[in-house]
């Protein structure tokens, strides 16, 4: 993935975790507020960042909030006077605070959110499951997935980008795999401050802002005159969103180098020539891409994407690639009980995303890696071999597997 | 090619000793041209004080790092090590970590010819009467030193740390090389005593390596818990309580038989219930209630469960009557309540040779260091005597 990197942009290489990569991120972003509440794996971010705070290399307001619900609520605040805000959460911790989290997408406020993906206990259960960040799908914010430390980071500085450029200003929620990518240590690439600048410009809410200057009111009772049409300005953004998403990367390969690929919001690897692929979010690449290298070596032609962007659905650039394949493997790390065919989240957006095409692929699902239960480079190729099936087979009959439950 | 170290620890006390070895292994690859990561078992969170946790390093001269990644990345725990660190020596007789792991043997991921490295001031042949027989043979290599104990909010620069990375370029120079070592602790922090730290452990363990056989070690005693299925167990996260059951006498309370967590302490009370004057206070400030009333009311000790936190001994307000001793100096989990009552002399000639004749005073201020002072043992048949105060 990384190829060319010109001299000068990177300060250092460190040994970051997840979450320490996203504080060097919001470091560089120069973040206004910060608004923290505990909870894992979230909570080593807020950490982090008190912790730069406190050696000097950041200078921003850090509200230890009394909840989730109040910590959504400062930033949100905080964004309309034109401050660069971030948030973050995990679990049952996003959950609570989500009447806080649906009014920022209405009021259009670009504020930064960092979701470390947890299972939503009852019981005690800490492990990675995207329902928590796929909750907020439908309510008008910008939804991705990263899979390094260093995509971490460089996600950070595109997301402020993305979120906050006039044609956009959507709350952004980043979301990455609890304990696999939020507590894993790796050597990350650290850019320069000149070099961020470069790329992400201030913060500017212009004409919105809330300030004695400009005197605005936010968010007044409308009832039942005006709700259809906020709803359709938000759908606008998000479908402008898409070609901001592919600016922004192509702005931030010019100065880090080909650090990203087009259609920067799915990523393909060896999908060349292959046959058939899965498709999944988050660290379950890992392998996926083991098997995909094992497989191929006793020549199966097969093929793995990884999505980033949920939210803009990548829908016209996913559903040219997916159509060239016999059978897609959705792999969903979420679940969605009663839903069509009980398949997840992720199969019914790639498979309705499919729809039109006449000639489809062979869809089937996979329901795996549920509360942080590891999915192994064993399962991946049972997961393959199963897909494979059904391209040779065409068949779609009870095509959810789950893998890895103990049955 | 992929080298796997795993770093045994003792849950808070040595978390950040654990990552900061596992950090450094990377990095100081990273010197010698190899690529790695490195990440903690996240199961083992959140950490209670001393439970047996895992940090681990994965290092590959070879391979990328997106294929090193996808190899180790998205596992939770490792199937092998090339080495295993034990930070702890008192977890050579098992680890219990708080998911449904059962008690597992310190040396299960240690692979053929590959090294248990130990921070010990024992002789190989009393660590390895513990350990589980493996089918193979492997190294046990030690590290003379203490167990560096600290805790969540405080790091013991002890130095342990420069030592850990010397030793383990003694035992495989392809995964760190000892002159990698010393130049990445002399850039880092520019203190020679770090680098001489590093070098002098290096020396020493070259020279304190054995090779273990497929007959050392003993028939592990505990079994691996075996998982229910989804459609054998209760709908609605729905467990059923230990059944209630209490009669005067050793194990007369009735306990969670399927987390048993003993192998938390490295430190377990010995009581002269001779001296006991029935206070009640170990049996009602024992955070895991291990003490179980007696018809002579005095309290047994359950130490199946006993975590090693000592508040029994801190509470207990008779000299020597309760003393922290360390683990090792224990070979099974017997009733001393019992022991006592068959054999009233012989259990306070053992329960003195064990505790010895120092003891060691908690901290009074942090950083202050321990404070050891010795002792008289108080013969059978003495009187108790009000307890001295840390700090007194
Ligand atoms: S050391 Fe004492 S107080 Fe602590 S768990 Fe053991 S018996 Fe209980
Ligand atoms: S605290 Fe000491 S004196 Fe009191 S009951 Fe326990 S052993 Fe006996």
């Amino acid at each position: 993935m990384a190829v060319a990197q010109p001299v000068g942009v990177y300060e250092r290489e460190d040994l970051l975790t997840g979450c320490q990569a996203v504080a060097e991120g919001i470091r560089l972003a120069n973040v206004d507020v910060i608004a923290a509440y505990p909870i894992r794996p979230y909570t080593e971010v807020m950490d982090a960042i008190s912790k730069i705070i406190a050696d000097g290399k950041l200078v921003a307001e850090y509200i230890v909030a009394d909840s989730e619900h109040s910590q959504f609520e400062i930033v949100k605040h905080a964004a309309s006077v034109g401050a660069r805000a971030f948030a973050g959460s995990s679990g049952t911790g996003w959950m609570y605070g989500f009447e806080a989290l649906v009014v920022t997408a209405t009021d259009r406020l670009p504020v930064l959110f960092l979701v470390g993906n947890r299972a939503l206990d009852d019981p005690g259960a800490f492990g990675v499951e995207h329902n928590d960040a796929l909750a907020i799908r439908d309510m008008g914010w910008l939804l991705c997935w990263v899979a390094t430390a260093q995509e971490a980071l460089e996600h950070v500085l595109l997301g402020y980008r993305i979120a906050e450029d006039r044609e956009v200003r959507m709350p952004m929620a980043l979301a990455m795999d609890g304990a696999f990518l939020t507590h894993s240590q790796h050597i990350v690439r650290i850019p320069s401050q000149e070099a961020v600048n470069r790329f992400l410009p201030p913060f500017d809410l212009g004409e919105r802002r809330l300030h004695p200057d400009n005197p605005v009111s936010i968010a007044p009772q409308v009832n039942e005159d005006w709700v259809m049409e906020i709803r359709r300005q938000n759908w606008e953004a998000a479908r402008r969103a898409r070609g901001v998403i592919a600016t922004a990367y192509e702005e931030f390969n010019q100065v880090f180098g080909q650090r990203y690929r087009p259609p920067y919001s799915f990523e393909e690897f060896l999908t060349d020539d292959a046959e058939v692929v899965l498709i999944g979010m988050g660290t379950v690449a890992m392998p996926a891409r083991t098997a995909v290298r094992r497989l191929r070596e006793q020549g199966h032609r097969v093929g793995y994407v990884n999505l980033r962007w949920f939210r803009p659905f990548p829908t016209e650039e996913l559903r040219e690639s997916l159509r060239r394949f016999r059978a897609v493997g959705v792999i969903d790390r979420d679940f969605a009980h009663g839903a069509p065919d009980d398949g997840g989240v992720l199969l019914h957006e790639v498979r309705s995303c499919l729809y039109p095409v006449r000639e489809r692929p062979a869809v089937v699902n996979f329901i795996t890696g549920l509360g942080g239960r590891d999915v192994s480079i064993q399962d991946a190729i049972r997961m393959y071999e199963i897909t494979q099936e059904a391209a040779r087979k065409d068949r779609l009959d009870g095509f959810v597997t789950w893998v890895g439950v103990r049955e | 090619m992929i080298k796997r170290v795993e770093i045994n620890y003792r849950g808070i006390f040595q978390k950040t000793l654990a990552k900061r070895i596992g950090g450094d292994i990377v990095m100081i690859a990273a010197r010698m041209g190899q690529v790695g990561f490195s990440n903690g078992r996240y199961s083992d969170a959140p950490e209670r004080n001393g439970i047996p946790c895992k940090y681990f390093a994965f290092v590959s001269p070879d391979l990328s790092e997106e294929e090193l990644e996808a190899e180790c990345g998205a596992k939770l725990d490792i199937d092998e090590a090339n080495i295993s660190v034990v930070l702890d020596d008192t977890m050579v007789k098992g680890v219990e970590p708080w998911a449904w792991h059962g008690v597992r043997p310190i040396n299960e991921k240690v692979v053929p010819y590959g090294y248990l490295l130990i921070v010990s001031r024992r002789r190989p042949e009393e660590l390895v009467r513990f350990m589980a027989r493996k089918p193979y043979p492997y190294y046990l290599a030690i590290l003379e030193g203490e167990a560096s104990f600290a805790g969540l909010w405080v790091y013991r620069d002890d130095l342990t740390h420069e030592r850990v990375l010397g030793a383990l370029a003694a035992l495989d120079p392809q995964l760190l090389s000892i002159e990698a070592v010393k130049g990445y602790l002399w850039d880092k922090t520019h203190e020679e005593h770090r680098v001489q730290a590093a070098q002098k452990a290096y020396e020493s363990v070259r020279h304190n390596v054995h090779e273990v056989t497929p007959l050392q070690g003993i028939d592990w005693p505990y079994e691996i818990p075996k998982l229910p299925k989804w459609h054998e167990f209760p709908e609605g996260v729905v467990v059923k309580a230990v059944p209630r059951e209490f009669h005067l006498g050793p194990k007369g309370q009735s306990r969670n038989q399927l987390f048993k967590r003993g192998t938390t302490k490295s430190q377990r009370p010995v009581v002269r219930f001779d001296l006991c004057t029935k206070c009640t206070l170990c049996w009602l400030e024992c955070p895991d209630q291990c003490f179980d009333p007696t018809p002579d009311g005095t309290y047994d000790v359950d130490y199946e469960y006993c975590v090693g936190c000592g508040k029994c001994a801190e509470v207990c307000p008779v000299q020597e009557c309760i003393v922290m001793v360390d683990e090792l100096a224990f070979e099974d989990n017997r009733s001393p309540w019992e022991h006592w009552k068959r054999d009233p002399e012989g259990y306070v000639r053992w329960a003195e040779e064990k505790k010895g004749t120092h003891r060691v005073l908690p901290n009074v201020v942090t950083g202050t260091g321990q404070r050891v002072v010795e002792v008289e043992p108080v013969p059978a048949g003495g009187k108790p005597k009000p307890a001295a105060r840390a700090g007194a």
